[in-house]
């Protein structure tokens, strides 16, 4: 063995020399930030909190994908005298829009998955800008992103558990599952936690809470971020699904006086828009490098951007019976795919997404002053009127509380609200009530293999 | 050997002394084995000097040899035999040689040196160029299926630059990386798919096969624990070739083919397409008119479909006619000091899907010098630019197998003929070829340069710098009259530069420690930095489509560029010891750091023992004729897997944004404990030979357990996120291989021999903690092998109102499942339903040589797995919708009393189109995976022309399948899943591989 000790400096060197290779092993990523440098300073909570609308404003939860859900499950998709009976239909591949419009969804429905999973997304963002507000110095800073993060909070937690829940039922205690209710924030494994499903009453009361806080919490005007009257008409919009016709029309009251916000000129100016319009409270905000519009997507035909030629979806006869002028705007504010009708309301591609129109806020302020018998604001009747003068729709002359349902239809088709007027209305979609299992969502069977806790909704066994 | 020395100079001595005076004459003859098949290339030598010769192609040689010399006649894999020549020597001298009993001495490459076949105790599979040379496919890898047994070798789908996977004994990981470790000349090789669109490129598309010597296979623990945490999934070790000495060697090969989908469906046609379609439409409750509102909607006029005036087949413009060219020239050869390599290589590939090419250039030298009789030094360059027009993933519109479900009666062009026709039902993907462009540019280096120093007779030290550099620019134009049309066209240009540089250093020791025993052993370091960058930008809003790349784009809407890196530092050491021929032991161990773990658990160990006893060299064996070669294996070892993402211990956060305003949002969740997976594998292994080896196999049983999983272990949405990468969970591989090869034939002009082998491989998931992992149709369940199908079961259909049938599969009180039958799916519970991964793979080839034919072939089959069409639900959905649907479905059900298990048909009616086994079928398959047929023109006469070798052949690839599967192809995948470990054996309009038949010319000079 000589020869080896001869040359044993050698190898010793030759093994040894690069151990400062070691230091080479600590490689650090150079697109990412560990949660440490993301939550330290107060640039990076605002980032966080931009980081929460990016997250909300996607398209699998408010850039069309959940509006799409409550539209085509509260289509009639039955045939009757060979006339499709519902004022959409879907025309589209995708299974999960056909699951809606069948009212057989399946809990691997591919549009439900998302509504939950980047809901909670979502609601984790949130909670971490709420967790380390301390670091914020400015207090009236702190005080504005505490707001702006409960308000996307709250709205998250609305749309999951109309979504995920039976129905609101006015005046009962809602001890029916709705979904967990999450407010602490996961940046660590050992954070993860297995919740089970709140009441829609806890729900409720959390996420009106948080708006309420928003409210008291944020400025009167914030750029195309959220400000005290997004938080005002959001609420209203819930008391409203709730039955609180008095809160409801208040809150749109207060919007409506003092929120600076106007109808636009015409109705078609209120869509399709880069910038937000006068009549836009709250928008999703789509550019061409950031954020896809789902509404284009499935509601568009294939010359704009949409996924066919027709459009996935296509308004139908009944649709337009709801009219009852043919010089309303509101009635001619389409245009032709191959052969069929196309919503005119998601024609650009790069648009804005309208969530919180003042249109809106005129419908619920109408309507809860006609069901209170109170003429706050304005009567019912100048209101509704008011609002389709907008669109050149002749003055109706008297009202009652069907024909402004239909107003609703008619100034707010095809925007996400159909299953959610017919469930508070408590009618009938295709023979199904409006409490059936068939229109509450199944828990996705993701979560529900995740998470033992969970348990499914009744009518969903695989 | 000092005591035969001497009596070989006593006896010299003596021999000059009796003879007086030194006579010289010249000895030829025959060099032939026992069967009297001559053998060319034998080295004939005189003993002690460098005089020698080689024998011709049949077997000739002619020497010069003095009364007294010792002529030495020795062939790789023979018996070498001595011969003095004495005076009563006639000068005709034939030799027969006889097959060693071992017929080991062949050379196996292992990790870090070479071995032989005889002192191996490891299971290798070891594959030569003359097995893979041929085979007309661009991708080295597709040469080797069927060729290994206990390797299944995969291709994604008919794409040219189609992805391979490659799995080594089975599936070992979850969420971890499946792909064995790809080794080239000592240096590990980059091995990451950089496709833009999901559709995978193979990484390794840049290597000329014909550049290829061997390629050996590391498949259990003790030959793939040398590497360590990368060794789980197999090590696959690829050796170029190199020069020889000896007189200048001009090797050419050319070939030419054209190709064929291996299957095509069949689909209605616009008579059968009215006819079922309105059928469907009355069922759900529209009129005739509304049928005709409908197809007229796709149809140009009414006539087109009433009266059959169009007729599209749909199938027939994506699987189009392909072709294979491939050029290559080799010059070799080399003196005593300095041998060399120079290849150039060009493949044309026109694959079977329209618009889908691959073009290759490739050039490679390797030289080696001997310095002195201490040092020597030489490196291996191997340069390659492959370019691939390419298509969407097969989950676009674009794709031009998405084409079939276009509507029989739309036309493709418009009635010029040239411009596609926009009024189809789906975006048609003609225009692709139209008005888009998708091109990919590859470059790729691989070198390696060494520096031997023997620092004594037992001792060496080598030193070994490899380089890896793969480029790619993939660049995408979509013009206004594509699906990009409503922002006037969109392009985008996407750059890859991933470099890796390898650093080994290492001692190897070899010496005969006493008589009969030797010790090899080595010592050595290694370091590797990889390192990617990436570059992108896209625009849209193009002033013509005739601008088309992103510097016309009016906005550009995108753009961006990442830097990542990982790298490796080891340690590693190995010692053999053969003792008296006959028994081998081996240990190794190996020392791992890498970047990409959590700086607790930075390090790890990777141990591995083995031994091997050659029975038949003990004496009660050693001059059985029958039973020839007998040698027990056994070994354990320990490996890792490091394939997840560089950074997979840590929670990060990443920049995103909204409305142009800076983000921050929370990528993934970490866990700082993570290591890499422990593979504990032992193998049993029995090497055999009968009747002089005339039959010789191996048998391995092995038990791979993988524990430690690196597992994407769902969590609750609720906390934000998917899933977090932990070590959780165990997974065991269990199987038999067996080899056997056959020398059925071996008499002159006529020698055949078989190889077959059969691996049969068990998965089981040991342990999970966290329960079930449900990816889509595939589950992981303890208990269960991994990615099993998991799917409501369909019933058929019922017979009295067409409705499709589920069973409800709800656990009873008993445990047993609810078999009842139920119309809604809802009602129904998903079960097991068939495994992603086949249980027994076999491969079985002949070759023949009949004179100066030659003949070869080989079968590759599968068996147990099953095949889930995830366009089944569009395809074969009893119209639901409009896509044109295959002919099976005109089996519906129609009247009450229909015994089908094709549900009736209903327009938007979804009977029966769910996720469900209705779409889950058998995928056992066999396939004549190539077969070459060749003629050598007879050296008489091509000698002539200075050519020493003039062959002319056939060669076809995948030309037969056999399988029930009634898609495309049991073996397509869904190429935009392929990446994912659990969506696995899922098909989506996915394209079946080419069926190639190509003709060719080896020229020698």
């Amino acid at each position: 063995m000589k020869p080896l000790f001869k040359y044993y400096y050698l190898t010793i060197v030759a093994l040894t020399g690069l151990t400062s290779c070691d230091d080479n092993l600590d490689l650090v990523p150079e697109q990412s930030l560990d949660p440490e440098t993301a939550t330290s300073s107060p640039a990076n909570i605002q980032n966080l909190l931009i980081g929460a609308y990016d997250l909300a404003g996607s398209n699998v939860l408010f850039s069309g994908d959940t509006q799409l859900a409550s539209e085509l499950l509260a289509n009639d998709n039955r045939i009757e005298n060979e006339n499709l009976l519902g004022e959409l239909a879907w025309r589209g591949t995708f299974q999960g829009p056909a699951e809606f419009n069948r009212k057989q969804m399946t809990a691997q429905n591919a549009f439900v998955v998302p509504y939950w999973t980047q809901g909670y997304a979502t609601i984790n963002q949130t909670n971490l800008v709420l967790d380390n507000l301390d670091i914020i110095t400015d207090p009236e800073t702190a005080a504005i992103l505490e707001g702006e993060a409960k308000f996307l909070r709250a709205l998250v937690y609305f749309e999951l558990v109309r979504h995920f829940g039976l129905p609101y039922e006015t005046g009962q205690t809602n001890a029916q599952l709705g979904v967990p209710i999450v407010t602490n924030a996961v940046t660590d494994a050992s954070q993860i936690e297995f919740p089970s499903r709140n009441s829609v009453e806890e729900v409720y009361t959390q996420l009106i809470t948080d708006l309420q806080d928003a409210y008291n919490l944020l400025p009167d005007e914030n750029s195309f971020f959220a400000d005290r009257y997004a938080a005002q008409a959001i609420l209203a919009r819930i008391y409203l699904q709730q039955g609180n016709y008095v809160a409801a029309r208040d809150a749109a009251d207060d919007v409506l006086n003092n929120s600076g916000h106007s109808l636009t000129a015409s109705y078609e100016d209120a869509f399709n828009n880069d910038e937000d319009s006068t009549e836009d409270i709250f928008a999703w905000q789509i550019t061409t490098q950031d954020g896809i519009n789902d509404y284009n997507t499935f509601w568009a035909t294939r010359d704009f951007g949409g996924r066919s030629l027709t459009g996935d979806i296509t308004i139908e006869a009944p649709y337009f019976e709801l009219f009852d002028d043919p010089n309303d705007e509101r009635s001619t504010f389409f245009y032709e795919g191959n052969g069929t009708l196309a919503s005119g309301k998601w024609q650009s591609q790069f648009a804005n997404v309208p969530f919180l129109r003042l249109a809106e806020m005129h419908l619920i302020r109408a309507e809860c002053n006609f069901r209170e018998g109170s003429n706050i604001g304005l009567s019912p009747l100048e209101e509704i009127n008011a609002l389709r003068a907008r669109s050149n729709a002749s003055a109706l002359g008297a009202l009652d509380l069907e024909e402004i349902l239909r107003e609703r239809k008619r100034e707010l088709g095809f925007e996400g609200f159909a299953l959610h007027d017919l469930k508070r209305t408590k009618q009938d979609v295709a023979g199904i009530p409006y409490n059936a299992d068939e229109l509450v969502m199944p828990i996705p069977q993701r979560e529900i293999d995740a998470n033992p806790n969970l348990v499914q909704n009744p009518g969903y066994v695989n | 050997m000092k005591s035969s020395y001497n009596l070989l100079l006593t006896l010299t001595m003596a021999l000059i002394t009796q003879l007086a005076v030194s006579q010289t004459n010249t000895y030829s003859g025959v060099v032939s084995d026992p069967d009297g098949f001559p053998l060319p290339g034998a080295n004939v030598l005189i003993k002690g000097t460098t005089t020698g010769t080689q024998t011709d192609f049949d077997g000739n040689y002619s020497i010069d040899a003095s009364i007294g010399d010792v002529i030495v006649f020795s062939y790789v894999g023979m018996r070498t035999v001595e011969t003095t020549v004495t005076n009563d020597t006639p000068t005709t001298l034939n030799m027969v040689l006889d097959i060693d009993a071992q017929s080991l001495d062949e050379v196996v490459v292992v990790g870090y040196g070479t071995s032989t076949k005889r002192k191996v105790t490891d299971n290798i599979a070891s594959i030569s160029s003359e097995q893979i040379a041929e085979i007309p496919t661009p991708s080295v890898q597709n040469t080797l299926a069927g060729k290994a047994a206990g390797v299944q070798i995969n291709q994604v789908n008919g794409k040219a630059e189609s992805g391979i996977k490659i799995r080594v004994r089975g599936v070992a990981t979850i969420s971890s990386s499946q792909e064995p470790l790809y080794v080239i000349d000592g240096v590990p090789m980059i091995n990451n798919d950089e496709s833009v669109n999901g559709s995978p490129i193979n990484p390794l598309v840049g290597i000329n096969p014909q550049d290829i010597e061997s390629i050996q296979i590391l498949k259990d623990a003790s030959s793939a624990a040398i590497y360590g945490a990368r060794g789980t999934n197999g090590v696959v070790l690829i050796t170029t070739k190199k020069g020889k000495e000896g007189k200048t060697r001009v090797s050419l090969n050319t070939s030419y083919g054209f190709s064929q989908p291996t299957n095509k469906r069949e689909w209605l046609n616009t008579a059968e397409y009215v006819e079922l379609f309105t059928e469907a439409a009355l069922n759900s409750g529209f009129t005739e008119d509304d049928a005709a509102f409908f197809f007229n909607l796709f149809a140009e006029n009414e006539e087109d479909w009433r009266d059959g005036l169009v007729d599209t087949d749909w199938q027939d413009l994506a699987l189009v006619d392909g072709s294979v060219e491939d050029f290559s020239v080799n010059v070799s050869g080399g003196n005593e000091k300095t041998t060399f390599f120079i290849s150039t290589g060009y493949n044309k590939t026109d694959a079977i899907i329209r618009g889908n090419d691959l073009e290759r250039y490739s050039l490679r030298t390797n030289l080696n010098h001997t310095i002195s009789e201490k040092f020597s030094t030489g490196f291996g360059v191997g340069i390659s630019k492959t370019k691939v027009n390419r298509l969407s993933n097969d989950n676009a519109f674009a794709t031009p197998l998405q084409g079939i479900a276009q509507v029989p009666f739309s036309k493709p062009y418009q009635d010029d003929g040239v411009i596609p026709n926009p009024n189809t039902l789906y975006y048609n993907f003609l225009f692709q070829e139209y008005n888009a462009d998708h091109q990919s540019n590859i470059w790729r280096v691989l070198a390696n340069v060494y520096l031997q120093w023997n620092m004594t007779e037992n001792l060496n030290f080598r030193t070994e710098v490899g380089y890896d550099f793969n480029s790619q620019v993939e660049e995408r134009f979509f013009g206004s009259l594509t699906e990009s049309a409503s922002t006037n066209g969109f392009a985008d240009a996407n750059a890859v530069q991933n470099e890796k540089y390898v650093l080994n250093n290492y001692f190897t020791f070899n010496k005969d420690l006493a008589e009969d025993i030797n010790m090899e052993a080595i010592l050595g370091m290694s370091f590797e930095d990889d390192r990617r960058r990436l570059q992108f930008v896209e625009g849209q809003e193009f002033p013509s489509d005739d601008l088309q790349t992103v510097s016309s784009a009016s906005e550009i809407v995108g753009g961006g560029s990442t830097r990542t890196a990982f790298n490796f530092l080891s340690y590693f050491a190995r010692t053999n010891f053969s003792l008296w021929n006959k028994l081998l032991l081996k240990a190794s161990l190996r020392y791992d750091g890498s970047s990409r773990f959590g700086a607790d658990e930075r390090y790890g160990w990777f141990p591995a023992f083995s031994a091997g006893y050659i029975l038949s060299e003990e004496e009660f064996l050693r001059d059985n004729n029958t039973l020839t070669l007998l040698k027990l294996r056994a070994s354990w070892g320990v490996t890792g897997n490091a394939g997840i993402g560089n950074f997979a211990s840590r929670s990060l956060f990443q920049g995103a944004s909204y409305n142009n305003r800076a983000a921050l949002v929370p990528t993934q969740i970490g866990d700082p404990s993570l290591k890499w997976e422990t593979t504990t594998q032992w193998d049993l292994g029995l090497d055999f030979g009968f009747a002089r080896n005339r039959i010789t196999g191996e048998i391995d049983y092995y038990n791979k357990t993988t524990s430690d999983l690196l597992l994407a272990q769902p969590v609750p949405s609720t906390s934000g996120f998917l899933n977090i990468t932990r070590n959780v969970g165990e997974i065991r591989n269990t199987g038999v291989e067996f080899v056997l090869n056959t020398k059925n034939f071996i008499k002159e002009n006529f020698r055949w021999t078989t190889s077959f082998n059969i691996a049969r491989n068990i998965n089981e998931v040991i342990d999970l903690p966290g329960g079930d992992i449900i990816s889509g149709v595939n589950i992981v369940r303890e208990g269960e092998s991994i990615a099993d199908f998991y799917l409501v079961e369909f019933a058929g259909v019922d017979p009295d109102n067409g409705d499709a049938l589920f069973y409800r599969n709800t656990p009873l009180e008993d445990g047993s499942l609810d078999r009842s039958t139920t119309n809604n799916f809802n009602e129904a519970s998903r079960v097991i339903a068939g495994s992603a991964f086949p249980d027994l793979i076999a491969g079985l080839t002949n070759t023949i040589n009949f004179y100066d034919f030659d003949f070869s072939f080989t079968f590759q089959g599968q068996w147990g797995a099953s095949i889930f069409n995830s366009g089944g639900r569009f395809q074969s959905a009893s119209a639901d919708f409009f896509d044109n649907q295959s002919r099976d479905q005109l089996d519906r059900w129609q009247q009450p009393g229909d015994i089908t298990n094709v549900p009736q048909a209903r327009l938007f009616g979804a009977n029966g189109t769910q996720n469900s086994t209705r779409y889950l079928q058998n995928a056992d398959f066999i396939r004549l995976r190539n077969l070459s047929f060749g003629y050598t023109i007879p050296t008489t006469f091509t000698e002539k022309f200075s050519i020493s070798r003039l062959r002319l052949y056939f060669t076809g690839f995948n030309l037969l399948t056999f399988t029930d599967y009634n898609g495309w192809d049991p073996e397509a995948t869904a190429d935009f899943n392929a990446d994912n470990a659990l969506n696995v054996g899922r098909e989506f309009y996915s394209a079946p591989p080419a069926k190639t038949y190509s003709i060719g010319v080896n020229i020698d000079f």
